[in-house]
């Protein structure tokens, strides 16, 4: 088996767009049409979504879509049955007959609208805007993008230039009409008035009291009502920075980009580091927490329910106030895996806590939060992930903010055209199914609205407990994996006309990144699989990348939830009943085993998760984990794939560059190999390789072959990082040299320094008592054979 | 007859010069005056004085007929009494052939150290006397060493906290100070160690980095009144000279910045409370302007006095002094701190002044009221004074202390301070327009001694940095006759004891009352003359007062007619009353004498005559008796000038002067004076000149006032008339007869 395994990640990467236009992949194609049997086949029912993917072929349709009546609601889509003659179309969810409306009147066979078109199970409605007063010449703009930047300024002075120019850069990039606003914040924070044209204005709140929103607006004057709103603060001369909101002062704190860049790049010239004293032996003082309710509280007051987002740059740990992760004492480190799992970190609970309300908040607002951590200790993202992840907000996690990997992923955010990461805003996603199917929850960037009903399942896995979430912030590669229940009621089962084939429609309303209204309609099918007996179509069903990725986001969110979980204990056990269910074998014979090659990688996927940052956290911080465990749940499959199984590529003389086995056995000393871990890209040469390169024979004319060589994986590198966000960091680094770990941390160890007896010239052995996945299959073999 | 009766119209400041022909040591009397130049020997004795003995004390008046020596004993240290701690003076008598000396307070024979030893010639007297001037003069300052230090010697630190509420911008204050703030930045003390800072507040604080690096300042909004904090550790406060393009940039901003400002609301509280967080490490100057009553946060007041039911009843005290302890906690806090507050309320409605004042009283500050400030009319006023206030000769974190000799000791003291021991005055700043004054009473024994000696103490940092000690000695005899008493009283330190006296009682009593207790002592004093000089001389049935007192019962009579004591509810608004309480604590004699009874002149002489303005005026009697229709008078109290203008003037000669027909003109207390330039107006103009230069602690605001024009003719000059009966009160002659007939009686 593990020879098969072989060209896996290869093969994955080489699939054309395995997505589709859909978005939509799933752990099983086929579905068990019972309980029991869905709870047989070990790997949840789930799929993953892409709800605004972008594809070229999208068809845009100018007009509001037709819905069936409630309370089922769902859109006309290409599986419904029309009747033509009668203008009549048929539900395929709750098979009630629907009226064609009369603008549907010249409809036929021959003039079929587009959301009828068989290609088109993937949609998009633009939604017409309501027009206040009801005059329909008043088209409004649609709203500007807002960027509220909260920067933290107890920091270095170096790492504050760093910042400053990040800032100067994204000023520079930012649509014109994008409304932009700045709070820095410290011991206290900083709220600047960018409409204040006489000279730098800000206003200040106490670093250590936690602060309401009321408290906020009263302080800012932007309260309506009570005192602050006596007519009392300067009116700046601005114009009105957009029609939304013509009565607040927002203009005050958030300017078009236009008319604040002078004013913001004088700001960002004399902005100096925190200037409040540290004592020796103590952490600066730094009030994340308020910062970002402070900036909540703004953006609640100027425009709740319009999309903005905060982008938070972080450059440590929050010592005062609410939210704070660790003391001021430095003597006191920052919170590991172990004292979490120990419960001695005493700031934790507290903090999510507060980051968790503060989350809440930005929900009901629709604003988004991103928060961008550079510092060689942790940050705190561990506690402010729920407020990320429940707003589909960015992270970014760097060591500096003038490490590429901060200043390329910042810039990314602002950069518009083909670079554009489609950041859109707002998002609302409706879930509709097919009779005896529940939706148990969601794992990704979003929440719940708690809209229970009917399809709702009674277990709940991430945000449950609804048929519609919130996603504040979504953009084209943003993916959400919805976990089914297969719970047939007495009543279908004695219907005497089983529907083979069961639908899912995914409705997704959202500002895109022009800020226009659109409503993105998929609907899918897949077929029922009727009793025990069709394992064949299960098997021919299942897709194990899918699986493997869903099954690593449940069991990290597990590892979250339940305390004492054995998570490796826990992926050995389901892979085995996995391989017991779908293997072919004789009892008890282990040579005897084998399986259907739409099983045959999984077990290596199995074997790499189980080695992954995603289980093995005791080698990372908090923050690393909570900063890997959001990317996966929010990256699409083939994405979440290599980061739970890196790709490696091999560059050499003799071949032209190809998929290498994950294996320490690729390593040789005239060759160049190129390990993409998602979060990281590896470049490493061969001992020869290296050798040469210090030599400089590649800048002799005639080892412009050699030349070549060297670059070659640059360059792939470099494809690989264009389209990814964040930004990877880039290793560039020699065999035996310190940076080699990177990629030997990755790969299988085959030959170990226990194992290496005949080790052969320019290869390699990796220090480390992690058993091969060979042995890892042997076992795996001997037990799933097991009665 | 009326026109017999004594005035003040020849020298109405008279100074007991004559007392240093007899001691020539004693320091300038400008400095230290006695109620009486002759201390009674007995308790029984000063019984009988009834009127308050006690002394004046003006530490830093300016003498332009004098300078204090300054004297560094360097490494010697300062020669002080072991025991009574007296400073070295030149009172004290040298034995032993030098090697001791004696004490003049206490009497104690202490060693002449080593360096500052001198032989002594055939007189006793030391051979360098010449060179000592701490040996030869009455006043001098010691350069302190470092044990006279807890710290540092801070420098001049001038904290400006500003109201741009929306009546501040509204009636020019906050243009009015930024303009003169920025016309002083050359003069400020103590260049080029100057401090300074801002902090501007309406319902929110703001705060201003200057930080010197920066191109223009920062504002920072604290809008938590609750708990109040500063947004930065440094740089709210910055050396002047470093940040200068800063503060100018500042300064030139501050009215635009607030131009449209709509806040109502004052959070003069925790203003109070910031700067004093930003103030407290230093200390120094805390200048308040203010135009909104405190009506957010801590230290919000209300308005009352307008009630004139409480008047006459025992509730009406209560309205003299302040409603919350608020502002007597934070005075406690800026004295211990080193602060000083200066009070410039410029509103157009009540202030609160009783309790504003408060933290000019305890702090050594100085409260300065302009009732319905509009920045055309009073701008001047407020640049002169403002100015005056940032560049007078200015002593930071002071104590003052006075010694006298056993037998005599001081029971009370009056003006603005904070008591931090028995006896020691805690000032964090003084000035030179700063008097103080105490009462002293006798140690049960008979006094023994011929000469009783007083040493007043100032322990202080001078504006460039130096800590100094500033000592006035005086001698004065010890009588054991009430005559000699009251030959050597002197009328002006009385009226100056007496009206801190009455003012004070005024906070804890009905205003009548208050009148009362004057007019008792004069009674009394009066009565108790008559029987000696009766005795004496067998005379009776006249009105007899010493000489040197012959004046006083008609300041007596000015200080019930004063703004602070005159009347009741309706002769002056409460603001008004408490604002002349204030000043009239800290005035030094000839000023408040000059308020009391201020001067009279007929004017129009000077242009209808034409020789020249050198002649001075003559003083009239302050009646409306002394007014000629036909005339032009110039009424002057040190603060203001009124001019009344006679319905008869010559139309022409008001032409000249105002350019104006001020028959024509809709509002006479807006014709432009002296804008004009001619003859007329340039001789009025030096005359004016004259007046203000006489004193430049004050500048008077001119007020133009027609003959027959009511309400203001009343207002600004027929109630101050005060030998007529004005407010309910006797006019001069029935006064005299009153206290005359007063003390016939058993
Ligand atoms: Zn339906
Ligand atoms: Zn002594």
């Amino acid at each position: 088996m593990a020879d098969t395994a072989g060209g896996a990640s290869a093969t994955a990467t080489a699939a054309p767009d395995p997505d589709g236009l859909d978005g939509v992949r799933m752990t099983w194609n086929a579905w068990p049409r019972s309980k029991v049997e869905a709870s047989k086949c070990v790997i949840p029912v789930a799929a993953s979504i892409s709800p605004i993917r972008s594809s070229p072929d999208l068809v845009v349709l100018p007009y509001s879509p037709l819905r069936c009546k409630p309370p089922c609601s769902a859109v006309l889509n290409p599986f419904c049955r029309v009747d033509f003659p009668s203008k009549i179309w048929i539900c395929p969810f709750c098979f009630s007959r629907n009226h064609f409306p009369h603008h549907y009147a010249s409809i036929s066979e021959t003039n079929v609208p587009g959301e009828l078109y068989p290609q088109c199970s993937t949609v998009e409605y633009t939604v017409p805007q309501l027009v206040a007063g009801g005059d329909p010449a008043a088209v409004p703009l649609p709203p500007p993008p807002i960027f509220l930047f909260v920067l933290d300024t107890c920091v270095i002075e170096e790492e504050l230039g760093f910042v400053k120019s990040a800032m100067r850069r994204a000023i520079g990039l930012v649509p014109e009409n994008a409304l932009v606003g700045l709070i820095t914040f410290g011991t206290q924070v900083h709220l600047h008035e960018l409409g204040f044209s006489d000279l730098s204005k800000s206003y200040v709140f106490r670093g250590t009291k936690d602060i309401t929103k009321e408290q906020i607006l009263c302080q800012l004057g932007l309260s309506v009502g009570g005192r602050a709103a006596a007519p009392g603060f300067p009116k700046v001369g601005m114009p009105q920075a957009n029609g939304l909101h013509p009565t607040s002062s927002v203009n005050r704190f958030l300017l078009p980009a236009t008319d604040c860049e002078y004013t913001l790049n004088a700001l960002l010239d004399e902005l100096q580091t925190d200037q409040w004293p540290v004592e020796a032996g103590n952490r600066s003082r730094r009030c994340t927490g308020v910062a970002l309710s402070v900036a909540t509280g703004l953006l609640g007051a100027c425009l709740p329910g319009t999309g903005a987002r905060i982008i938070a740059l972080v450059g440590g740990p929050c010592t005062e106030g609410p939210g704070m992760i660790v003391s001021k004492d430095l003597s006191d480190p920052v919170r590991s895996h172990k004292d979490l799992d120990k419960d001695a970190a005493p700031h934790f609970h507290k903090a999510v806590k507060v980051y968790d309300i503060l989350a809440k908040q930005l929900v009901s607002q629709g604003h988004v939060l991103d928060i961008f951590a550079s510092a060689l200790d942790q940050v705190g993202v561990a506690e402010m992930k729920v407020a990320v992840e429940r707003t589909g907000g960015l992270v970014v996690l760097a060591e500096s903010f003038g490490h590429p990997v901060f200043k390329e992923s910042f810039k990314r955010i602002f950069e518009s055209g083909e670079q554009s990461l489609g950041l859109s805003f707002n998002g609302n996603l409706e879930i509709n199914c097919s009779k005896d199917i529940k939706i148990q929850g969601i794992i990704g960037p979003c929440t719940s609205l708690e809209k229970k009903g009917t399809l709702c399942s009674d277990t709940v896995i991430g945000q449950g407990n609804t048929t519609a979430w919130k996603m504040c912030g979504l953009d084209s590669s943003t993916c959400l994996t919805v976990f089914f229940d297969i719970a047939p009621s007495e009543r279908s089962d004695q219907s005497g006309l089983p529907n083979p084939q069961l639908y899912l429609q995914f409705l997704t309303n959202y500002q895109n990144s022009e800020g226009q209204m659109r409503l993105r309609v998929t609907t899918v099918t897949r077929r029922w699989i009727e009793g025990s007996a069709n394992t064949a179509e299960l098997v021919d069903g299942f897709d194990q990348e899918t699986a493997a990725v869903i099954l690593a986001r449940f069991v990290s969110l597990k590892m979250e939830m339940e305390e004492e979980f054995d998570a490796t204990r826990w992926l050995d056990r389901s892979l085995i009943r996995l391989c017991s269910r779908f293997g072919d074998y004789r009892k008890d014979d282990p040579s005897s085993f084998t399986i259907n090659p739409n099983f045959s990688i999984f077990p290596q996927f199995m074997f790499n998760l189980r080695r992954s940052q995603f289980l093995q956290v005791f080698n990372n911080s908090p923050d690393e984990t909570a900063y890997f465990r959001m990317l996966l749940n929010r990256e699409n499959i083939t994405n979440s794939v290599v980061m739970i199984q890196p790709s490696l590529i091999s560059y050499s003389f003799n071949a032209p560059p190809s998929p290498a086995l994950l294996d320490v056995a690729s390593i040789a000393a005239d060759r160049i190999l190129l390990l993409d871990a998602y979060f990281s890209v590896v470049i490493f040469h061969g001992m020869t390789i290296a050798q040469w390169r210090n030599m400089g024979y590649q800048n002799q004319p005639e080892h412009q072959a050699f030349a070549q060589l060297l670059q070659a994986p640059h360059d792939d590198a470099q494809s690989i990082i264009k389209d990814r966000f964040p930004v990877p960091r880039v290793v560039v680094c020699d065999q035996h040299g310190s940076q080699a770990r990177f990629l030997l941390a990755k790969l299988n160890p085959s030959a170990t320094h226990n194992s290496a007896s005949e080790v052969a010239p320019g290869s390699d052995v990796i220090f480390t008592d992690d058993v091969s996945l060979q042995v890892f299959c042997e076992h795996l073999q001997r037990l799933a054979v097991q009665s | 007859d009326a026109r017999s009766l004594p005035r003040p119209l020849d020298n109405y400041y008279e100074e007991p010069i004559s007392i240093r022909e007899k001691y020539p040591l004693n320091c300038h009397p400008r400095y230290l005056r006695l109620t009486t130049h002759a201390i009674p020997s007995s308790q029984s004795l000063l019984a009988r004085w009834h009127l308050p003995l006690g002394i004046v004390v003006h530490p830093l008046a300016e003498l332009s007929e004098e300078v204090v020596p300054i004297v560094n004993f360097g490494s010697a240290g300062i020669v002080r009494c072991r025991r009574c701690r007296t400073y070295i003076n030149p009172y004290v008598t040298f034995t032993d052939a030098g090697r001791k000396w004696r004490c003049n307070v206490c009497a104690l024979i202490n060693d002449v150290p080593g360096e500052y030893f001198c032989a002594l010639d055939a007189n006793g007297r030391r051979c360098d006397l010449e060179q000592r001037p701490e040996l030869t003069k009455g006043s001098i300052e010691f350069v302190a060493p470092t044990e006279y230090m807890v710290r540092p010697p801070m420098p001049p630190l001038y904290f400006f906290l500003i109201d741009v509420s929306v009546s501040s911008v509204r009636n020019g204050l906050l243009e009015a100070v930024a303009q003169t703030i920025k016309s002083c930045l050359d003069d400020l003390l103590g260049f080029p160690r100057t401090q300074i800072g801002f902090l501007t507040f309406d319902s929110t604080l703001h705060f201003y980095n200057l930080k010197a690096s920066l191109l223009q300042p920062q504002m920072m909004v604290v809008s938590d009144l609750e708990d109040i904090f500063l947004p930065l550790p440094d740089d709210l406060l910055v050396n002047l000279s470093d940040s200068r393009h800063v503060v100018d940039a500042l300064l030139d901003s501050l009215p635009s910045m607030f131009q449209d400002n709509a806040n109502l609301e004052s959070a003069f509280g925790p203003a109070l409370k910031a700067s004093f967080q930003v103030m407290s490490q230093l200390g120094g100057k805390l200048l308040v302007f203010q135009s909104t009553l405190p009506s957010v946060g801590v230290g919000r007041l209300r308005l009352r006095g307008d009630d004139l039911r409480v008047y006459g009843t025992d509730k009406e005290h209560n309205l003299r002094i302040p409603e919350d302890p608020f502002y007597k906690q934070m005075a406690a806090e800026f004295t211990k701190n080193q602060i000083a507050v200066d009070i410039f309320s410029l509103s157009e409605k009540y202030s609160d002044i009783a309790t504003l004042g408060t933290l000019a009283k305890y702090t050594g500050g100085q409260v300065y009221y302009y009732p319905s400030f509009k920045a055309e009319v009073f701008q001047e006023k407020l640049r002169h004074e403002l100015t005056r206030d940032l560049t007078r000769e200015t002593a930071w974190e002071a104590v003052m202390r006075i010694r006298c000799s056993k037998g005599v000791r001081f029971t009370t003291y009056h003006g603005h301070f904070m008591l931090r021991s028995a006896d020691l005055l805690a000032l964090p700043a003084v000035d030179s327009d700063k008097a103080f004054a105490m009462q002293l009473s006798l140690e049960e024994t008979l006094l023994t001694t011929q000469v009783v000696y007083f040493q007043v103490a100032l322990l202080y940092t001078s504006s460039s940095g130096e800590r100094r000690i500033r000592a006035h000695t005086t001698a004065v005899p010890v009588v054991p006759d009430l005559a000699e008493m009251y030959r050597q009283a002197d009328n002006g330190a009385i009226i100056s004891l007496l009206s801190r006296l009455a003012i004070e009682n005024s906070l804890s009593n009905k205003l009548d009352d208050a009148r009362q207790i004057i007019q008792l002592k004069i009674v009394k004093s009066l009565k108790e003359y008559r029987n000696l000089y009766a005795v004496q001389h067998r005379l009776s049935g006249r009105l007899i007062f010493p000489e040197s007192l012959k004046l006083l019962p008609l300041y007596a009579l000015c200080l019930c007619k004063s703004a602070a004591l005159r009347g009741g509810f309706a002769d002056a608004s409460l603001d008004e009353r408490c604002a002349a309480g204030y000043s009239m604590m800290i005035l030094p004699i000839r000023r408040l004498l000059k308020l009391l009874y201020p001067t009279l002149t007929r004017a129009d002489g000077l242009f209808t005559k034409a020789n020249d303005a050198e002649e001075s005026l003559k003083l009239l009697p302050l009646t409306a008796g002394s007014l000629d229709s036909r005339g032009l008078f110039s009424f002057d109290d040190g603060f203001s000038i009124v001019i009344w203008i006679g319905q008869m003037l010559p139309t022409d000669t008001i032409y000249k002067m105002f350019g104006v027909d001020l028959l024509m003109f809709p509002d006479i207390s807006k014709v432009p004076f002296c804008d004009q330039d001619n003859e007329v107006t340039r001789k009025i103009k030096k005359l004016l000149q004259a007046s203000r230069n006489e004193d430049p602690s004050y500048y008077q605001l001119i007020h133009l006032v027609r003959q027959g024009e009511q309400p203001r003719e009343s207002i600004l000059l027929l109630s101050r008339l005060v030998e007529d009966q004005v407010a309910g009160a006797s006019n001069y002659s029935d006064w005299i007869l009153q206290i005359h007939r007063q003390s016939q009686g058993p």
